[in-house]
Order: C-alpha cells, then structure tokens, then sequence
C-alpha cells in the first residue's frame, strides 16, 4: 500500500513502552497481540503501521470495522462459480493473516459477529468455515493488534483476554519532547520520502536486532525458580486463568533474547508483567511491586508443585474457560478496567452536603443545592435481546432491525424484508450457472430460490427516564448528594450507549419536566447539577408525569423498551385525590405496572443503617421494578462476571 | 455547480472565525477539516455550500472514479478494475501518452445523514456482476471525496456505523473494503467539514478528534449587522445573478489569495521560541494527545502564509490555538465544550495547574 506513507518506527518520540510491546511481540509471536489502549492522538495507529514496514515478510492485514463476514470468514469464489460451477473458497482475511499480524483500529467498536469469528479462530488456530455450501478449514494462526479509545466504551472481556499484552499510553507531557515531535511530523510532512531515508539505517538495525533475537529466542532458558516467581505474581494479581503465566514467561524470554541473553532472568520478568497483568488482574487493590512479592518468595526451588504451569505452556492457544452465560450476547462493555475519569474506588461514600449548614433558618421551604456525589461505573441494565424487528440507533441493547438501516451482518433465506443482499444472492446462484446456460445476454441468472435477504443489526439506544425526588427528606444525610452521584453515573453509561434520556423531578407541590427527551446527555449532567431540593414529596405526581413521558415515547416508537429510573426514598406526603398519598401512589404503581414494555427500576436512597421505612421496595414491588439501593447499582466486577449477571 | 444559484462565499456577514477556518483549509488541506458547532439559522451550511465557488482546480485524470492524483504513485491502478485507464496508465510509465489530465475546481461532497454504510464505504457493481459475471467495486462517497471536502451536515446525528468507517479512513488515508465479497482498497483523504447544532446531543469523542479545526458560532447579535444580513439575503432571492455578479470580484480577489497562500506555505517556516510557545499551550490547557500541538503549528503556518509572511509570528499561534483546541481541551465526561481557550490558559497559569 504505497499510496499510504507510512511514519518510521524509529522517528516516533517516546512511546517507549508501546514500541516494547510490539518489538517483543515481533520477537515472540507466541505473547499472543497488543491491545493498545489511549486517548486520542497518541500515535497509537501510527506505531502499528510503522512496525509492519520494519518486518519485511510479516504481513499485516487491516481489518476494517465495516467488513462483512464473508470477508473476513471466507466465502465462496463467485468467479470461479459461474464460469466452472465449482465451489471454491475464496479466502478471507483470517486467511490472509495467517502468520502475520491481524490489525484492528477502534476494536472496541467492532461488531459482535466479526468479533465471535475472531474469538473461535484466535482460541483454534484455525478458521472453519461452514456456510455457503462449503465446508472448509485452514490454520489461521495470527497475532492480533488492536487499538481503542476507551472513551468510546470497552471491550468484552473474552476479547480482551486474547489479547497477550495491554500498554495504556498517553501523551508526552515533556516540552522538549513535545517539540521534537513537532518538527519530525513537520519534516515528514513537507518530505516524506527524505525523512523515511534518513532513519533507515536505524530501522535496518532495529529490524536486524529482532532477526536476531528471533533466532536466539528457542535457547532462552527460564528456570523453575522464575516459573514459580512468575505465578506467584499472577495469583497476587487476583488473575483469572492462565494465560497471564504463559504470557509473560514468553515475554520475558522474548525480552532477555531481545537483549541477546540466554537466561531470563528477574529483571526481565519486571519489564514484561505488567503488559500481561494490567488487563487480567481483578483486584482493584494496587498489586505488591514484583520485588516484594519476591522476598516473600524467598528460597523458590521449593515450591516445586508451581511447576505444574510448565504443562500449560504447551498450549497457549487453548481456550481459556470461557464464562459461558456472557457468551453468545456478548455486551460489549463489561467493566474489567474502571473508566480514567471515575470510579478508582469502590465503596459508598456518604458525602457531606455541602450545602447543608446554609441558611437553616429560614421558615421556607428550604431549598438547597447539592454537590454531585461521586460517580462510579454502573452494572449493567439491557432489557432482554428481542427479536421483533425495532427502529432506533445506540448501543444499549443490541437487536435485528427492519428498516434498511444499520450494518449487514449476514444474510439469509428470504423472510420478506425485501432486502437484498445481493453479494450473497450471486454466490448462492453462482454454482449453477453452468446448468443454466442461457440465451439471454447476461452472465448469470437468478432464480427465485437463489435470492438472500440481509440481515442487518444496529444497537438500539434505550430511552430512559430519570423521575427524581427532589424532595426535602432527601436532602437529610447527604442522600441527595449520593443520588446525584448514582444518576450521574447512570447518565454517563447512558452517554456511551447512546441513550436517549429525559428528565422528571418531582418536589414541593408538583412534579416537572426538567428535560424532554433528549440525546443530549451533556444537559442533562448540568441540569442535574444546578437541581435545587427542598419541599414536600409529590410522589404521585411524579409518576404520572413520569408515565406521560413514557406513554408519548410508546406512542411515536412502538417498539421502543423505555426505561424508567425512579430515585427516591419513597416517602410521599403530597396526594392528587382524597387518598393517603402513599397508597394512591402505590394505587398508581400498580396501574403503571401494566404497561409491559415499560421496564422500572426503583432507586432506593434511603440510607442503611438508619430506621429504614421501606417504603420504595413497597412501591418496587408495586410498579414490579427491579429494586437497587445506591451501592448496589454499582458494578461489582467479579460477581457480575462470574454470573455473567444482567438484567 | 456553477449555473446553479448559489449565496456567495464573501456575502455571509460576519462569522468570520469560520469563513478563517474554512479558508485555511482550502490552503492546507492536512489541516484535516473543520467542525462548524452552533444555533439553527447561523449561515452553517450556506458557508459550506458557498465554498465551491471559491475552490482553486486541481490536476485529474479524467474520469477516474477515485479522483487520484496523476503525480500519485500509480501502484493503487495497477490494482484498478478499470482496465481500460490501467493499460493508459502502463503507457504513461513507458513514456508514451498516457491518461488524459484535466484541471478541475475541488469538489464538495455531501454525505447525507441517513446514507448507508455500502454506500458510503463502496459495494459490489449489481450490473456488473449479471451481465459480465464479474466482481467490480461500485465506488463510494469515499471514494468521490478524496482530494476534496467531504461535508457532513448535522455530523452529530449521524449513524453510529457510518461513523466507525469515517474513523477508519480519516484515520489511515485509505479505504478498506472488505464486504459484501469485495476486497478492495483506495486512498481517500479528505477534508472533513462537518456543522451540527449540540443541542441535540454532541459529537462521539474519537470522530471529534479527527476534525482539525473548531469554531464555535452565534447570531449576530449587532442590529445593523442583522438589517444587513436581511437586505442581502433579500436581494439574492429577488435577483441572484445581479447579486453573484456583485460579489463576482471579491470572490476573485480571495482566489487569488488562497493560490498565492498555498505557493508561500512551504516556505513558511517556525522559529523555535514559537514552538516552545505552541508546546506550552497545548500544556497549560490540558489536551489529550498531540494532535492539538501538530495542527496549531500547521495552522499558524496556514495563517501566516494567508497574509503573505513566511515567519510565523506569536499572533499566529493564539488565533490558532483559538481554532484548535476548544475541542480538545480535556473536560471531563459530560462536560461542555470550551468556549475560550485562552481565558483556560490564563486559569491554569494562574493556578499553577498544568496536566
């Protein structure tokens, strides 16, 4: 592709850390591919590209994010079809990754089906192909490489484990650095082929040293003592599996040949563990440095049992146990690595309201303005994968569409969606065309049973509804501020998935519609933060906004499965009739609770501990919602994944 | 285009910040494009269709479907379905007459919102495909947008696949097909020019970083400035060629200007105390990545080659940093998007507070 300049490996400033990651994986194929995780403008792909012009006869195969499964897979070879009528396979692009390195821009965003044939070929080595009519298998061993932002959301986590290494990058905060990148961008730039020139000679050198090191990499000893060392390391780091070991044994022996050694020795084992650990460990507890960790692990010859991680090196490959329930509808963002911006800690906090000793005294309502609790990363909330045919972008629940909109995924035989997938219509006709022959003046003919609908599958962002008490009682205890936070954190994944959100807030005699419906989430963070609390509980009433809001929703989009987050403590005081609020609000509930396609979730702030009144589990079971206190919306990593737990 | 009545560039009062950053495109098209953010009814989209008629000519071969660069390396043909224009290619390399070349203004390609994704990226030829039984790539948006602007009204609503594929492409240069039993790949460079309204929701943080430049727009909130406004706009619908006629001459002058721009740009050079200058910018706000140092340098040099000098100066780097960065300031999660750069800096000075 030499229509695409490529930047030279070594004219990159700093990375140093990403250049490692990917010369040791050059070195040893067997570390098993790099994620590379970063902000935006890290140079992330810009590295990649470079590295595949520094191995000549590697070959790199681009793997964009809109190809379709023939492509990738491997289908029948239309060609050859119609002019011999034999089913041939025309390979795809496992098959051309075959040895070399299968490189993913924005992985992250790259379809469930692309990535579940990545997944059984990665886990086999080989890539088995049924469909078409024709059957086939070839080795496809290949080491991946992918980049993402995780600002646009994470990776599942079978996907992830695939991957050997994980380097974060970020950028240079040094001037001269800065600087320096600059002017080499700006020489490139005005002189492409010049600047390439000027750094060959270290590229040779570097692409010479990795040769080398290659070639040493089958005499590189590791001993028994680091083996034992090494899993320890991992068991530290709360890893799942085994393949943190296999890793960094191959890495560490990949690194020591790299630095023309033939014994692994400990300093190796440090360079390298993190790239294997940092997206495999589960414990948010920092690991122990790896030399402590050692001093515990002081006489290793002893632990001879450890040895028993000898034996899974053999197969690398292997698939690790894969959790089965996440399997097949493979949600993309389970949380393995909390977002940068919140959520390094993991328990309830009851922050103090700022707000709270101002202006006490005065008889009014008190009205009162409450910092955003803090935010964390959200479990998640899918309403069940349904079948019936939707309208709708985002990236929430995942689900077939009708309209000729979103990505083709595969086709079909016809199921009247009128939908054409033309590709897949001439290889079906294509076998037959010899039979065929014809008097008409076109190449191929088409007959009814060859015809193949598409199928195509977009994410459908939810709508959600946020009802807020902004009552008095919730300002008492720093309540409001940790419901602030849960929203917050709420509306953040509602900003990654695309949501639709709208906001109801329901407070001294009335309830409002502080937000229509919406995609602009941003609004909603601010609204959310200016939300004065202060009055009685109008519970009804917010509900019955809340219920408008829903109902019009359902109206335009039928088909739409709206959410509506309910946060409260549930202590109404304001009734619209005669009744007792609460039991006209309950009364109300169970009405609402009709409206199938409505999924509730009650939000209970009430604090534990305190004399609890359990009045919004009452209007939970009522509105038959799904019922969460605060901390319990929070994602709770190794349950959730071992469950495989959504709702 | 051209007999089609179209506002004049010049004609749109005010917003001058954006016809600046449009501009300095059309001079240095690795400026890679601008986001144009703002209320409905703020000359967005009539600047960006008014572009066309100021768009310099660049050299093509005729009729080529992926609008190459004739001085391109000619390995992409040889992989060209077109047999035809690869056998004159093939001659042009052996010294003979090869494709015909022609000059032709830079064109302005919209992608509409709800385009779909084969459309975009580029599919397999159906009638190709019946009547010779053979596989041809039916070229793309993509492909018609290389070498030229590729515009995105209401960028901020488009689907979220077909921005996946934007990514892509601007990301690398190139278009990768691998769909629908085609393997095809083409260069597609493009200048990315979107406009949206962020009152309906903002734009995905990866698709915001591939836009060089930002301007954030307002009305006009000056009385006469608005009367002027009407009276021009009434004047076009009541008698468009005697109003395109009027600006006729303007638009030449800037014409001429963008050319001699695009002649000075390589020999515009920075000084290093700037770049120092540049770097510590980009520092005291807080951006992600370096994305932010590299376009500000390269617009500073756009901007002082657009007014003639071949130095540039302290000034060129605040207003560029003006353009660059409001949407690369790093804010947190659902945070808005900066309005004044330097009034960040300034803050973050004052507080010693520096990423």
């Amino acid at each position: 592709m030499s229509f695409n300049h490529i930047f030279s490996f070594s004219a990159i400033v700093g990375q140093d850390r990403l250049k490692l990651a990917l010369i040791l994986n050059a070195v040893n194929p067997r570390i098993g591919g790099v994620l590379i995780r970063g902000e935006k403008g890290t140079a992330k792909s810009t590295t990649v590209r470079a590295l595949a012009s520094l191995l000549p006869g590697t070959r790199m195969v681009t793997l964009p994010l809109n190809a379709t499964e023939d492509r990738v897979a491997g289908g029948i070879d239309f060609n050859l079809a119609v002019k011999k009528g034999t089913r041939t396979l025309l390979p795809g692009l496992l098959a051309r990754a075959h040895q070399g390195i299968l490189y993913v821009d924005e992985v992250n965003l790259l379809d469930d089906h692309i990535v579940d044939i990545i997944l059984d070929a990665s886990a086999f080595g080989e890539n088995r192909i049924e469909r078409e009519g024709i059957s086939f298998c070839h080795a496809s061993d290949f080491i991946l490489v992918g980049t993402m932002n995780p600002e646009e959301g994470e990776l599942r986590p079978q996907l992830l484990d695939r991957f050997g290494f994980c380097v974060e990058v970020t950028s240079e905060k040094d001037l001269e650095k800065r600087i320096l990148l600059m002017l080499r961008k700006e020489n490139y730039d005005a002189d492409p082929e010049g600047f390439l020139s000027e750094y060959q000679a270290e590229n040779s050198l570097l692409s010479e040293r990795i040769t080398k090191a290659k070639n040493l990499l089958k005499d590189v000893g590791f001993s028994d003592s680091l083996r034992a060392f090494v899993a320890e390391l991992c068991t530290e780091n709360n890893v799942a599996g085994h393949r943190a070991d296999i890793v960094i044994e191959q890495a560490a022996k990949a690194l020591a040949a790299y630095y023309g050694k033939t014994e692994v020795e400990l300093n190796e084992i440090k360079q390298v563990a993190d790239f294997a650990l940092v997206h495999r460990k589960r414990d948010p507890i920092p690991p122990l440095p790896p030399d402590n960790s050692h001093d515990h692990n002081h006489e290793p010859e002893e632990n001879r049992e450890e040895t028993e991680t000898e034996d899974q090196e053999q197969s690398p490959h292997e698939p690790e146990e894969r959790p089965e329930s996440s399997e097949s509808n493979g949600d993309q963002d389970v949380n393995e690595q909390d977002q940068q911006n919140h959520g390094e800690e993991s328990h309830v906090p009851e922050p103090e309201p700022r707000g709270e000793n101002n202006e006490q005294t005065k008889k009014e309502v008190l009205e009162k303005i409450f910092e955003v609790g803090e935010t964390f990363k959200v479990r998640k909330f899918t309403s069940p994968k349904d079948q019936i045919l939707r309208r709708g972008s985002g990236k929430r629940s995942r689900s077939r569409t009708a309209s000729r909109q979103g990505r083709y995924v595969k086709s079909t035989i016809p199921k009247g969606s009128n939908d054409i997938a033309f590709d897949a219509t001439l290889r079906a006709a294509a076998p037959f065309q010899l039979q065929r022959k014809n008097n008409s003046k076109l190449a191929v003919i088409l007959e009814d049973q060859d015809i193949r609908e598409k199928i195509r599958e977009k994410r459908i962002g939810n709508f959600l509804l946020f009802l807020v008490d902004a009552s008095a009682s919730m300002g008492a205890r720093g309540r409001m501020a940790a419901s602030k936070g849960a929203v917050m954190s709420l509306l953040l994944d509602a900003y990654q998935k695309r949501d639709k959100v709208a906001m109801v807030t329901f407070r001294k005699e009335e309830a409002f519609v502080n937000l229509p419906p919406t995609s602009s989430v941003e609004l909603a963070g601010k609204l959310l933060e200016k939300m004065p609390v202060g009055g009685k509980t109008p519970l009804s009433s917010g509900l019955i906004k809340g219920f408008e809001l829903l109902r019009n929703h359902l109206l335009r989009e039928p088909e739409s499965r709206p959410m509506a987050i309910i946060i409260t403590d549930g202590r109404g005081n304001v009734a619209l009739g005669d009744q007792k609020p609460f039991k006209e609000a309950l009364g109300l509930a169970d009405k609402m609770a009709l409206e199938q396609r409505i999924q509730f979730i009650v939000v209970d702030s009430e604090s534990t501990g305190a004399v609890s009144f359990g009045l919004a589990q009452k209007l939970a079971v009522h509105l038959n919602a799904n019922y969460f206190k605060i901390e319990d919306l929070k994602i709770n990593q190794l349950v959730d994944i071992a469950k495989g737990e959504r709702f | 285009m051209k007999n089609r009545n179209v506002y004049p560039f010049l004609a749109i009062e005010g917003q001058e910040e954006m016809k600046l950053a449009l501009i300095l495109n059309i001079i240095n098209p690795t400026l890679s494009g601008v986001l144009i953010r703002g209320e409905k009814g703020t000359a967005k989209s009539t600047a960006v269709r008014a572009l066309a008629q100021i768009l310099p000519a660049i050299e093509k071969i005729k009729d080529c479907p992926f609008q190459h660069d004739p001085k391109e390396k000619h390995d992409v043909c040889m992989e060209c379905y077109r047999v035809d224009c690869r056998g004159r290619v093939i001659e042009s390399l052996n010294g003979r007459q090869g494709s015909e070349i022609i000059m032709e203004g830079i064109k302005v390609i919209e992608l509409p919102v709800g385009a779909t994704e084969d459309r975009v990226v580029g599919t397999m030829d159906m009638e190709q495909a019946l009547k010779k039984g053979e596989k041809q790539v039916e070229p793309g948006i993509l492909a018609a947008a290389h070498r030229g602007i590729l515009y995105v009204d209401e960028v901020n609503l488009l689907d979220d696949h077909v921005v996946d594929v934007l990514l892509d492409s601007a990301a690398m240069g190139v278009n990768t097909i691998e769909r629908e039993g085609i393997s095809f790949s083409h260069p597609s460079r493009f200048t990315l020019v979107g406009t949206m309204n962020p009152e309906e929701g903002e734009l995905r943080p990866q698709l915001l970083d591939r836009f060089g430049l930002c301007v954030n727009i307002s009305g006009i909130s000056d009385p006469d400035a608005r009367v002027s406004i009407m009276e021009r706009r009434t004047h076009f619908d009541e008698d468009p060629e005697g109003f395109m006629n009027l600006w006729e001459e303007d638009s030449k002058i800037l014409m001429e200007k963008i050319r001699q721009a695009k002649i000075l740009f390589p020999d515009v050079t920075c000084p290093r105390p700037m770049l120092y200058e540049i770097a510590s910018y980009c520092l005291d706000v807080g951006v992600d990545g370096h994305r932010g140092d590299i376009i500000i340098l390269k617009t500073a040099k756009t901007l002082a080659a657009y007014e003639g000098r071949t130095q540039v100066e302290s000034k060129d780097i605040e207003k560029a940093a003006k353009l660059a960065l409001p949407h690369r300031v790093r804010r947190q999660p659902l945070q808005d998007i900066v309005a004044d750069v330097s009034s960040i800096r300034e803050k973050n000075k004052a507080t010693g507070y520096s990423s």
